[in-house]
């Protein structure tokens, strides 16, 4: 972790990095989108002719160059951990953010995994409390891991259940 | 009756007493839920006719009228069947425990709202409803958008008498068919908003802006173009503006509140007369409003979040706990919500919250640097924490104070962009349910907001910790 010390950095949590085979399947998305990017913009190059006409191949690259970098970054930069009383989920590097969900809000928690996340072995858990405004999901998670805090979250919070 | 829904097992909606008796609404239903359809279909023909005058002279000569008036009353008589089955396969039966309700003609459906999850009761009488002697009682569960229970409609008096017994039984008081139906618990009159300050209020709103606005425009282009055509174009926009006055009104009309041990009751309405019952701990946050017009007379309208409550339509309607009041009206608000603020000064803490700025009245403010972030208001901005709640006031023009109990906290989160990160601030956001009241605490000092944080968690929890049980009725150590 190379986040330097602050508020997103409280002392007495351990982090746990989420599993980098997200950036692989963020990667993934990303050059299929240049793939289809490119395979509109070079045979308008070519059938153009003129050196202009390279511009917009030039931007799909130079995009995709600069998405990889950053989902990289972002991948590394998805924390979470687990105390007492609550999770801890730490993301961003521009738009940072840090939420807390005391266990005893979660109404319920979801585990998700699409047909490119199996492929990589990772899911998505995301938990659920009465408000909406709740943002919390864990991309990346090794299935394992996601059914172990899946059920660690869910025993948790009926042992810390309070109304609304 | 055995099997109360054919075609669905018995068992389903387990009445543990065998001998359960369902109830039905009242008989004069389909015709009150289909008169609008009616209305419709009306208006449909007559606009269709009423399209070329000389059609309507052709249809009354050569006698076609006949079919359109029998095609009328042949949609009308199957549309008042329908309702009729609708009316006969809907039933509903209140124990110790749930709501049970049975609807539903060709998809049926039963629905069990459990009492103790119970976030508010609502009796609610649209004007033909209210013309009839009928009402609508509305059991909300925090179950999102449409988990709302409907019992439509009933008589008056029995829709009263369900609401008390809804209550009693959500409080954890056991009724026993054999005794006397629980009686309505007494309640004190708090406050009521007479109707010349809610018009008054309604001319200093910002709808009014707007409709002074239009009207300039309209006669600018006007006299600019020398033509009358830009008229029509904002008429629409005119009818809108004067739409949104004439539903603050109504809705604001006759509001009344009142405390019983039941919780909040609000009245309100001019057409559609609505009750409301919010039990004690249903109020997930609050809002107190004063827009620049109404800094002279100083008046506040106060908005809540209630779990259930207030899909983004309704927000005019069920969320609103002072559609205009005075500070002092203000005030008993909070203390409807917050009966043991547990400071020793209320009246000073809300005049700091409400009108204050900088750190005045023990708030803490953000730094002179995140001035940039927010030119107009920033000394306005800042916090208070209370033993039983979070302070959050902002906005100079228009001045803003969200209070959300401790016990209500669902989560928290630290945000910081790019800019925040230059000028060593961050915001806190605390998640509330859905509603028009979303607490922000904004552009804090790094170190303040990451304290702030890990406080509001502690503070959530042991608070959550001491709260009331969700039967409120109950003492906690009988748990």
């Amino acid at each position: 972790m190379t986040t330097a010390a602050g508020p997103f950095d409280p002392d007495d949590v351990t982090w746990t990095p989420v599993s980098f085979r997200l950036a692989h399947a963020r990667l993934t998305v990303t050059a299929i989108a240049a793939v289809v990017g490119l395979a509109i913009t070079v045979p308008f190059a070519v059938l153009v002719g003129a050196a202009w006409a390279w511009v917009p191949a030039a931007v799909v690259v130079a995009l995709g160059a600069w998405a990889a970098l950053l989902i990289t970054r972002q991948v590394r930069a998805i924390a979470y951990a687990e105390r007492v009383d609550d999770l801890l989920i730490r993301k961003g590097i521009l738009f940072r953010s840090l939420v807390v969900v005391p266990y005893g809000r979660m109404q319920y928690v979801d585990v998700t995994a699409g047909p490119l996340a199996r492929q990589f072995g990772i899911a998505s858990v995301q938990l659920h409390t009465a408000a909406v405004g709740t943002n919390a999901t864990i991309d990346g998670l090794p299935p394992e891991e996601a059914a172990r805090l899946r059920d660690r979250l869910a025993s948790r919070g009926e042992a810390r259940l309070a109304g609304l | 009756m055995s099997n109360p829904v054919p075609g669905l097992p018995a068992s389903a909606t387990d009445p543990r007493a065998p001998e359960v008796v369902w109830r039905r609404m009242h008989p004069i239903t389909p015709a009150l839920k289909g008169w609008k359809a009616l209305v419709a279909l009306l208006a449909i023909v007559a606009y269709n006719m009423t399209d070329n005058i000389r059609n309507i002279g052709e249809l009354m000569q050569d006698g076609r009228w006949r079919y359109v008036v029998a095609v009328v009353l042949v949609i009308a008589a199957v549309g008042f069947l329908y309702a009729t089955i609708a009316w006969r396969v809907t039933k509903f039966v209140v124990d110790d425990e749930a709501v049970h309700l049975h609807t539903g003609v060709l998809f049926r459906q039963q629905r069990q709202a459990r009492l103790d999850r119970l976030q508010a009761v609502d009796i609610v009488q649209p004007l033909l409803a209210r013309l009839t002697g009928l009402a609508e009682l509305r059991l909300e569960v925090a179950g999102g958008a449409g988990s709302a229970v409907s019992l439509a409609f009933l008589k008056e008096a029995e829709a009263e008498a369900l609401r008390a017994e809804l209550l009693a039984r959500a409080a954890g008081l056991r009724v026993r068919p054999d005794e006397a139906p629980a009686a309505r618990a007494p309640e004190q009159p708090v406050f009521e908003v007479p109707m010349p300050r809610m018009l008054a209020s309604t001319l200093r709103s910002s709808a009014t802006g707007w409709f002074v606005v239009f009207v300039v425009v309209i006669v600018a282009s006007v006299v600019a173009t020398h033509e009358i055509a830009p008229v029509f174009t904002l008429v629409p926009a005119l009818l809108g503006v004067g739409g949104a006055m004439w539903t603050r009104v109504n809705q604001g009309a006759n509001f009344r509140a009142a405390i019983s041990p039941d919780g909040i009751r609000l009245r309100h309405g001019l057409t559609e007369a609505r009750a409301q019952t919010v039990p004690p701990g249903r109020v997930q946050a609050l809002r107190f409003t004063q827009g620049p017009l109404w800094r002279g007379p100083d008046w506040w309208r106060v908005e809540m979040n209630v779990a259930g409550y207030g899909g983004e339509k309704d927000q005019q309607t069920e969320n609103v706990l002072l559609p205009v009041g005075t500070r002092e009206e203000a005030l008993l608000a909070l203390w409807l919500v917050l009966p043991d603020l547990q400071v020793d000064d209320p009246r000073a803490l809300l005049d700091a919250a409400l009108g204050g700025s900088g750190d005045a009245g023990g708030f803490t403010s953000v730094p002179r640097r995140a001035r940039l972030l927010d030119l107009v208001g920033w000394r306005r901005r800042g916090f208070l924490v209370t033993d039983r709640a979070l302070f959050v006031r902002y906005g100079r023009i228009v001045r803003r104070l969200v209070v959300v109990p401790h016990e209500r906290t669902q989560s928290l989160a630290l945000k910081q962009g790019p800019i925040q990160r230059k000028l060593r601030v961050a915001s806190i956001d605390v998640h509330s349910t859905a509603g028009p009241v979303h607490p922000m605490v904004e552009h804090l000092d790094e170190a303040v907001a990451a304290a702030l944080l890990d406080e509001q968690t502690e503070r959530a929890r042991t608070a959550r910790a001491g709260a009331m049980p969700e039967q409120w009725m109950r003492r906690p150590e009988v748990l």
